[in-house]
């Protein structure tokens, strides 16, 4: 019992002693943090040859590297190259920045940038052939190239001029590359040049430009859709120079009226039209299950050839002459036309999301008229289309 | 009273300079003429464009009929002072660059740094005496999938309308198409005039401009023979390039009966290439030899430009064929065995013609509208005999792609080239 009063005296005087020795506190003091620019170690990728090691300084037959000891900007030497790419595939330099250890960029991606002085020896330009190049440990590489609007002056002059490479500039996204693990800067020199180059850091940079986003894709995923809906996204009908194809008014929507010249070589017998208003017309998620249906008005079927175009892809073209199969007698001089898109050859090699222009050639008949275009739903034989009962 | 004096003489030859310099200043319009056809108007005289995709060879430019020519970018003012020295105009090429090349329209850094830097040169060049016409970009369409490309045309095309009202805006396309006419039209009003970049799709231009309502008049910014791009291959790849003579030919044509012909909306053309340039091949565009000798199609554009033959004309190789087999078909050869090479050609006026044949590698390139390419360096050639239409040699020993050139020409070293790719099995 004595020894338990001997200890609770003893932490009650310890605590009193340690009390009168506390400093007094502001509850209000911020806090000293220190930003993640600050934190970052790696600031120096070059200032002079003896500390900051460089690889590529062996001189070629394409390209002249030196350090030269006087005009520097920052510390004893600075570096100078001349390089002609006319014979080499790849001419580049490489700053082992801090002698390869692993750089993280992540935390500072979005406030820093690289900057350096560059100068030439006589004259100015406002642009000059190279790149920056970021590689990770897993040998990816992303790429940035000088923008004038971060060239100090507009110009590089025999002035030491700054440039800044926003870490943003540079596409790591699209490359994948492991912005946490850099390993190296590469210095990329293409064509022709001569430059000194200066003080190779990291600075703090705010960089206020955005990515905008794709406004020319247009994603239809439901049935039915109206396609070739305005005027101006056709093609193949000029009042000015041929009468041979106008457009008309005999349907809902719009529609061209062909009245071919047939005893003339040169008339006018082919139309097209932008699904949708000349953008990617993006079909991907529904096109097997689609079939272009379209209105024709004539005494008798013409021989008419419909071509699919796609923007992009190894295979941008598809097409199919139609035949009485296509066709629907709806009576009183109206067919009806349904051409499912599973039955164009090829159809699984072409680019659906990036559909361009449907086409249509006038391969026989010279009176009709043509229109209300769409794309309907369709699951039955692509080779059968009539036979489908959903229609 | 001294500085004020040397201040008041600064003033007057400032004056004087700016006076001078703008006096130099061509004013372009385009406009229509009693016809009803659009016309170029330089200085209030009409100006109909007889031009070169050209950065040397200026005096036989001249000499040959040309009055103008066209450079792709801004790089080299040199160009434009020795175009003007010799009496050219220019259209002078501000490089957009283009997706293909790793640039990226939805990039605001990117783009506003590009719009900034060639506004800036805008400024440096829009007084220069030699300019004609501004070519904002060239075949910015070439496989790019990102519209909003145009939108950067469409700033630089308003800027020079607000700093420079003395010379018509144009941008070039790498052959007509109606999505293109359609976005250019709609987002490039301040755009005067479209490029046509067309070599097979020239046949048909004219008329499709037409059918996709293009209304504004176009020059025929590159033109020629059919492209590598659009050239048969053999079976191996190499692309088949036709001899210079059929070249010619082709060249003559197009150049008669689709550009001039055209006399409402084409206001004139530039053909291509008045120099050299690997393309797939070391001759296939190129008006000249990599030596700098003429070849027979600068003949043919003087005939194009003045009506008239040159007094002197360079011989052209007509055929060429390997083994008895013509150049349109594919020729395997076994490694090391005797093989025939022949050519025909016309002499024309020349008495005495030199022909020698070099050997290449094959350069495959997958680089596309223009874009550098790599000459490849010539490599033995084991010759056993030859003559001004014939040699016979020995196929290499190592397997692989090969094109065996026939070069000839006068004394005056007006030449003529075909060749022939074979593969060693």
């Amino acid at each position: 019992m004595k020894s338990i009063l001997q200890i609770a005296l003893g932490i009650l005087i310890f605590c009193s002693l340690s009390c009168s020795s506390m400093r007094e506190v502001s509850i209000y003091e911020p806090s000293k943090s220190i930003s993640a620019f600050e934190q970052f170690p790696h600031k120096i990728l070059f200032t002079n040859s003896a500390e900051n090691g460089l690889w590529g300084v062996k001189n070629t037959h394409c390209k002249k590297v030196s350090f030269i000891k006087n005009n520097n900007y920052v510390g004893k030497d600075h570096l100078h190259i001349k390089w002609n790419a006319s014979k080499c595939n790849y001419i580049a330099l490489g700053l082992k920045w801090d002698n390869y250890k692993v750089k993280n960029l992540e935390p500072i991606i979005q406030s820093a940038a690289i900057e350096l002085r560059v100068r030439i020896d006589s004259g100015a330009i406002s642009s000059i052939p190279m790149f920056f190049i970021l590689e990770d440990y897993g040998g990816n590489q992303c790429r940035a190239n000088i923008n004038y609007l971060n060239l100090e002056g507009g110009k590089i002059d025999a002035e030491w001029r700054r440039i800044r490479i926003p870490l943003q500039a540079f596409n790591y996204k699209k490359r994948e590359v492991n912005m946490s693990n850099i390993k190296e800067l590469r210095i990329e020199f293409q064509r022709k040049g001569d430059l000194h180059i200066d003080n190779i850091i990291i600075v703090p940079h705010q960089h206020n430009y955005k990515r905008t986003k794709d406004i020319f894709t247009k994603v239809f995923d439901t049935h039915p859709i109206r396609i070739g809906g305005g005027k101006e996204y056709w093609w193949g009908i000029n009042a000015k120079y041929s009468s041979d194809l106008q457009f008309g008014d005999s349907f809902k929507n719009e529609s061209v009226i062909v009245n071919i010249d047939e005893s003339n070589e040169g008339s006018w017998n082919t139309f097209g039209f932008s699904p949708y208003q000349w953008m990617h017309t993006d079909i991907n998620s529904i096109y097997t299950t689609s079939a272009i249906n379209f209105k024709i008005k004539a005494n008798e079927l013409p021989k008419i050839q419909a071509i699919l175009f796609a923007y992009s892809g190894e295979r941008r073209r598809l097409q199919k002459t139609l035949n009485e199969s296509h066709f629907f007698d709806n009576k009183n001089g109206i067919y009806e036309a349904f051409l499912p898109l599973k039955s164009l050859i090829g159809h699984s090699e072409f680019r659906w999301d990036m559909l361009k222009e449907i086409r249509f050639k006038v391969l026989e008949g010279a009176e009709f008229e043509i229109g209300d275009f769409q794309l309907i739903e369709f699951r039955g034989n692509p080779e059968k289309p009539k036979e489908w009962r959903g229609i | 009273m001294e500085r004020n004096i040397n201040l008041f003489i600064c003033l007057i030859f400032s004056l004087a300079y700016a006076l001078t310099a703008n006096s130099q200043v061509s004013k372009v319009v385009v406009t229509k003429n009693s016809f009803g056809n659009f016309e170029l108007q330089r200085n209030g005289t009409p100006y109909y464009i007889k031009g070169a995709g050209a950065k040397d060879h200026f005096d036989l430019l001249v000499k040959s009929g040309a009055n103008s020519i066209r450079i792709w970018s801004t790089n080299n003012k040199a160009f434009l002072d020795s175009a003007h020295q010799h009496n050219l105009t220019v259209t002078l090429g501000l490089h957009v660059r283009p997706e293909r090349s790793g640039m990226d329209y939805n990039d605001e850094y990117a783009v506003k740094g590009q719009i900034e830097y060639l506004k800036n040169e805008v400024l440096k060049y829009k007084d220069h005496p030699a300019l004609l016409v501004w070519g904002i970009g060239n075949e910015v369409d070439l496989r790019y999938s990102n519209f909003k490309v145009w939108e950067t045309i469409e700033i630089i095309a308003k800027f020079i309308k607000e700093v420079d009202p003395n010379h018509p805006t144009m941008t070039v396309i790498a052959g007509v198409d109606p999505s293109k006419a359609y976005y250019i039209k709609k987002y490039c009003p301040s755009v005067d005039i479209l490029g046509l970049n067309v070599y097979g799709s020239i046949e048909n231009a004219a008329v499709n401009l037409r059918k996709f309502n293009w209304d504004k008049p176009y020059i025929v910014t590159e033109w020629g023979v059919n492209g590598p791009f659009e050239a048969k291959k053999t079976s191996w790849k190499a692309k088949i390039e036709p001899p210079n003579g059929i070249k010619a030919d082709q060249r003559l044509r197009r150049y008669k009966e689709l550009i001039e012909k055209d006399e409402e909306l084409c206001l004139g053309s530039y053909c291509f290439l008045w120099g050299q340039k690997q393309e797939s091949t070391a001759t296939w565009h190129g008006m000249f030899l990599n030596n700098g000798n003429p070849t027979e199609a600068v003949d043919i554009m003087e005939y194009c430009w003045t009506g008239r033959w040159p007094k002197s004309r360079a011989p052209s190789i007509k055929n060429i064929s390997l083994e008895n087999i013509g150049w349109r078909k594919d020729h395997i050869l076994a490694a090391s065995t005797q093989a025939t090479l022949k050519i025909e050609y016309l002499e024309y006026n020349n008495k005495e013609v030199i022909v020698e044949y070099v050997l290449f590698p094959e350069a495959f390139s997958d680089k596309i509208g223009g874009d550098i390419q790599k000459s490849p360096e010539p490599i033995n050639l084991e010759i056993v005999r030859q003559s001004n239409n014939e040699l016979i040699f020995i196929s290499p020993k190592r397997k692989g792609a090969y094109r065996l050139f026939a070069f000839i020409r006068n004394k005056k070293d007006q030449s003529s080239v075909a060749n022939i790719p074979f593969l060693v099995e």
